[in-house]
């Protein structure tokens, strides 16, 4: 065996040249690019961490916007459901109020309107009654339309105050209404029976007015004595109608 | 393979430098590797290609043994472990081209080796423990093993250099011997055990390489370059 001294001297010299190079042109350009992906990753793992929790804070954060807004949401409709009952409550006394008030006001439409239906037909009744006796009027003898009421007008006349009573029949005869012509006798018993209340003579001028159904009536010229059948009527009538009324 | 693997011959001579057929293999696989190093270190990105992807799991797998041996960081040990590791690999494995003897089977390529990695072992070791503290070294545990240790230095040297010697030496001799006796063909199973055998023997070189190199730094705090890495696994 012999060993090649400037063989070994060559070889340990490519070795450590090789080495060198291999270190410098090769181990060293992996290595650092294993480190710099290494600080990329590091890097990118931070920023997606921070990412991560970027993105936490945002849902907590819309998760608190969401029971916020709930919490808004529930407010708002109870206060919209309390302004809907007082706006309810509102229109409710207001069209109760009206109703009561329509309610009212047909209640007296009706009461007016029963009124005055009622009154019409007292009316219609009143005229009727005058009717019914004036047609039995016409089944009595035609004595009964004048010698019934002589009496009556005496009475009427008696009533009157004195300066009437002495005024009547001064300067012109007394103005006699009767329902149809007197004969004779029928003027002198009512011009004695006149005379009798008067204490004097009395002239009368009789005039004919079948109005009256049956009686006497004196027309003055500040006074008028009714004393007839229709004037009665007339009264009755007034007196259902006020009656009724009351 | 006719000469003894123990003799050199020289092919030329460069002036009173005899150069052998061993240094000229070396140059042309130092090139080979310088320039498949450049190509392959030309176009590196942060999205590795595949290329790039098996270039890296390679420099990681050298990492990874620097730093499970000595438990440092593998940054300066780098260079030196994985130049070996590369250039006996490429060594060992020229003997698959035809004509070629591997450098590794000549003595003074492993001498030369062997020698890289001691004067690495008493560099690294000054560097980091002093001249004293490395000298130191040799007392331990006792000053009664001074001796031993100082022979173990030499011992454990010489024992790179026949292992490996000796083993790619063998490969090469077999494979020529079964050649000149058996047909074209039947070397083949050889040569590929010689494949395995060349591989293990790197393997083995860079491992006792940094076995040495850690026994003369001593223990260390090991850096966690994995601390990044790592994080996700934690449940």
């Amino acid at each position: 065996m012999r060993i090649d001294w400037w063989t070994l001297g060559l070889q340990t010299i490519n070795v450590l040249i090789l080495v060198w190079i291999l270190g410098r042109f090769f181990f060293r350009p992996v290595a650092d690019i294993v480190a710099a992906r290494r600080a990329e990753a590091a890097k990118l793992l931070d920023e997606a961490r921070a990412a991560r929790d970027a993105a936490v804070a945002a849902r907590t954060e819309a998760e608190a916007e969401v029971v916020r807004r709930a919490s808004d949401r529930d407010r708002a409709v109870a206060a919209a459901t309390a302004e809907a009952d007082t706006a309810k409550a509102a229109l409710l006394a207001t069209a109760r109020a009206e109703a009561d008030r329509l309610r009212a006001a047909a209640r007296d439409d009706i009461h007016r309107l029963v009124a005055l239906e009622t009154a019409r037909a007292e009316a219609r009744a009143g005229r009727l009654a005058v009717d019914i006796a004036a047609r039995l009027m016409t089944r009595l003898p035609k004595e009964a339309q004048v010698a019934g009421f002589v009496a009556g007008l005496a009475e009427a006349v008696a009533t009157l105050p004195e300066a009437t009573r002495a005024a009547l029949g001064t300067g012109a005869p007394l103005a006699l209404k009767a329902p149809r012509p007197l004969d004779d006798d029928e003027r002198a018993t009512i011009a004695g029976a006149l005379a009798d209340v008067l204490g004097r003579p009395a002239e009368i001028a009789v005039t004919v007015d079948p109005a009256l159904l049956a009686g006497l009536e004196l027309e003055m010229p500040h006074a008028v004595v009714r004393n007839s059948l229709a004037a009665d009527l007339e009264r009755i009538e007034a007196e259902l109608a006020r009656h009724d009324v009351s | 393979m006719t000469g003894s693997p123990l003799v050199s011959e020289p092919l030329f001579h460069l002036g009173p430098v005899p150069i052998t057929a061993a240094v000229t293999t070396t140059w042309a696989i130092m090139a080979a590797l310088i320039l498949g190093a450049i190509l392959l270190t030309r176009r590196l990105t942060l999205l590795p290609s595949r290329t790039q992807s098996v270039v890296e799991m390679l420099v990681g797998a050298v990492d990874d043994q620097i730093r499970d041996t000595l438990g440092a960081d593998p940054t300066p040990y780098r260079p030196l472990i994985g130049g070996i590791f590369v250039f006996v690999l490429a060594a060992n494995w020229s003997s698959l081209v035809p004509g070629v003897e591997p450098p590794t089977a000549k003595l003074e390529t492993d001498a030369a080796l062997a020698l890289v990695v001691f004067a690495a072992t008493i560099f690294y070791g000054v560097r980091t423990r002093g001249l004293l503290g490395w000298m130191k070294t040799f007392a331990e545990p006792s000053w009664v093993m001074i001796p031993l240790n100082l022979v173990e230095q030499i011992t454990r040297t010489f024992s790179l250099v026949v292992r490996l010697f000796g083993n790619v030496m063998s490969g090469v001799f077999v494979v020529g011997i079964v050649l000149s006796l058996a047909g074209l063909l039947v070397p083949i199973p050889l040569m590929a055990l010689d494949l395995l055998t060349g591989a293990v023997q790197a393997y083995i070189f860079a491992v006792l390489a940094t076995v040495f190199i850690g026994a003369a730094v001593g223990e260390t705090e090991p850096p966690d370059p994995h601390a990044i890495a790592k994080e996700p696994e934690t449940p």
